[in-house]
């Protein structure tokens, strides 16, 4: 167990646990917490996870976690690991099985107080328009070769099908397309389970949310985000559903004996990993991005339903109620990118596990828009407390990859929240605090308590005084629709 | 039904689902295996439960530990693709192989969404005559 003493203080929010500590790292690791946060480092055994991390072949510059990391299985949730490309490994593992988890923020021109009498309404209808719950299928069922078009062309598809805006593509990660995708090394298994589940929601910790801008600290992003104080917002969190799942376990298995025939010792079997440069990495990096992809359609379709319900409660009533793309971004993949590393740039396979990409100003694959202010960040409190539009900076690309918090952090067990709180209590205490909440299962809602989590405000906080990046605005939930 | 010889419990995960499962044999700790995801599951059955359907599949992998993730990962895509899960289990695991036929009950809804079985720290140990390990599931 790695204990506060093994820890070199950088600096007041940095954190290093150097190659010493461990004879099989191959580099640092750098942890970005307060003084605070770093106390509760024993809680769970996610530096233990970053340690073995560390050992990964071909990593470059130090593996980084964030404030708020939590323990999770292979690498800990809000890693950062940079592999040398082409000759570095890829882990599967690092990356996770829901590949290309992500937010999305929608925002429109309506003020709260003048959505307020609709609240309850537009809750019922994201409820009902947006297919959510453990094992719901949506309203698409496609063809296997639609299927394969999802992978291939991600965002692009759904544009194609009437799903989507330009100005949705235009305002989202790549473009809502990664390059390189092939269907050819995609399971026919992950195939049959993408079928019908594009526009859906899942479960867990996924959700949709409306909020309210309450606070801006940065007017100039603010304008470019088209946020303004007092109106909604709708953010969006999902991923690839059972497709990325599926993908995720076949080259999890995969590589468990592509280790061996590359020589590749790991202290934990879900790193399994192999050279991207060889005929497994080259292929999971292609069925990966199919995932990716498929995560990005995902998204739209559900941004498309929610604009359905918008329109459905909405039009008539008020004015002014259409959802905006303001950015949509991964937290858990795998991207080819290019780093300056010891003074020299390289290109990396950046892993992402429960960290968002936050490139700084000028960064290449930001939208115009964005281009001199840097990449909006979206980071998802607890439910019902708050969450927080982020800008990526210069200082993000020199010190984490151009790497970000993505969220609050458990720091508590689901079996523990249960036995803490009941899901009817929760709803009912959300409820007399003004947000509207539709669950499909209360003990999943009861899983997903505050109390489980980190304060999200101590977490931005970090991330901000370290300088990895700006806060813009605080956002305050109304409505929560959970499956 | 847990005893000394065979058995799961949940273990404490701050994100994710573990339990820890022993058994006597191969077999039975996979078995094992099999209730206590059903049990994380959160099954409700659907009351007409008479005719199990059988089902009978054969999964390959390196190891026992292999062996274990591929025939979990059977059963979820079993309960995914056809809303059923193993109720009575018959395993054969020959080196490298597993032989399964599964009775399966049909199932009404669930509640948990397990993504994946995961491989980490999976280590089937040999200890007191008895066969233990852990499982992290990711959800």
């Amino acid at each position: 167990m790695v204990e506060i003493r093994d820890l070199e203080q950088i600096n007041d929010f940095e954190w290093e646990i150097p190659v010493s500590y461990r004879n099989d790292m191959r580099v640092p690791v750098r942890i970005i917490a307060s003084r605070e946060l770093i106390k509760d480092i024993n809680k769970d055994k996610s530096l233990e996870q970053a340690v073995n991390t560390a050992c990964l072949p071909g990593l470059v510059g130090r593996v980084v976690v964030m404030p708020d990391m939590h323990q999770g299985y292979g690498f800990p949730i809000g890693g950062v690991a940079a592999t040398r490309y082409p000759e570095g490994v890829v882990s599967p593992g690092a990356i996770g099985y829901d590949i290309n988890c992500g937010v999305r923020l929608l925002r429109t021109d309506l003020a709260y107080e003048e959505a307020q009498p609709y609240l309850d309404k537009l809750a019922s209808a994201l409820n009902r328009l947006c297919p959510s719950g453990v094992g719901q299928g949506g309203h698409l069922n496609l063809s296997r070769a639609e299927v394969e078009s999802v992978c291939r062309d991600g965002s692009r598809w759904a544009l194609k099908e009437g799903y989507a805006e330009q100005d949705d593509l235009d305002r989202t990660e790549e473009s809502g397309r990664l390059e390189g995708a092939d269907p050819m090394e995609v399971s026919q298994r992950a195939l049959d389970r993408g079928r019908d589940q594009v526009g859906t929601l899942g479960s867990g910790n996924h959700f949709i949310e409306i909020d309210h801008v309450e606070k801006i600290f940065h007017p100039e992003a603010a304008r470019a985000m088209g946020l303004q104080e007092g109106n909604l917002v709708l953010q969006i969190h999902c991923g690839s559903r059972g497709f990325g799942h599926q993908v995720c376990t076949d080259y999890v298995k995969d590589f468990q004996s592509a280790v061996h025939r590359y020589g590749i010792e790991l202290p934990d079997r879900e790193l399994v990993c192999a050279p991207m440069d060889s005929r497994e990495g080259k292929s999971y990096l292609a069925a990966m991005r199919c995932a990716a992809n498929y995560a990005f359609a995902n998204r739209q379709v559900l941004t498309h339903y929610a604009r359905r319900a918008f329109e459905q409660v909405l039009a008539g009533e008020v004015d002014d109620w259409h959802l905006h793309q303001v950015y949509d971004v991964a937290h858990n993949m795998g991207k080819i990118e290019k780093h300056r590393v010891d003074g020299e740039e390289i290109e990396v396979c950046v892993h992402r596990k429960g960290a968002t990409r936050s490139f700084g100003p000028g960064a290449e694959d930001l939208p115009e828009v964005y281009k001199d202010l840097g990449q909006p960040v979206l980071v998802p409190g607890s439910m019902g407390t708050a969450s927080w539009v982020l800008l990526g900076t210069e200082e993000s690309m020199e010190r984490s990859f151009g790497s970000s918090c993505h969220g609050a952090g458990r720091t508590m067990s689901r079996s523990q929240a249960k036995r803490e709180v009941w899901g009817e209590d929760l709803r009912d205490e959300l409820e007399r605090s003004g947000i509207a909440v539709r669950a499909g299962s209360m003990a999943g809602l009861a899983e997903e308590a505050p109390l489980a989590y980190k304060d999200v405000h101590e977490v931005v906080d970090t991330v901000a005084d370290s300088g990895i990046a700006e806060k813009v605005a605080v956002l305050r939930p109304l409505a929560v629709i959970k499956g | 039904m847990n005893d000394k010889n065979a058995g799961f419990r949940e273990v404490d995960h701050t994100a994710d689902l573990e339990i820890e499962i022993w058994g006597e044999s191969l077999e039975a700790l996979f078995k094992q295996a099999a209730l206590g995801m059903n049990k994380l599951l959160e099954i409700r059955w659907k009351p007409d439960q008479e005719a199990l359907p059988v089902r009978q599949f054969a999964v390959e992998a390196i190891d026992e530990e292999g062996l274990l993730v591929s025939f979990l990962s059977e059963l979820l895509y079993l309960l995914e693709e056809e809303g059923l899960a193993g109720k009575v289990f018959a395993i054969t695991v020959a080196e490298d192989q597993l032989q399964a036929e599964v009775s399966c009950g049909r199932v009404e809804s669930f509640s948990r969404d397990i993504k994946a079985v995961t491989y980490h720290r999976l280590n089937i140990r040999r200890r007191d005559g008895r066969l233990e390990a852990n499982l992290v599931f990711d959800i």
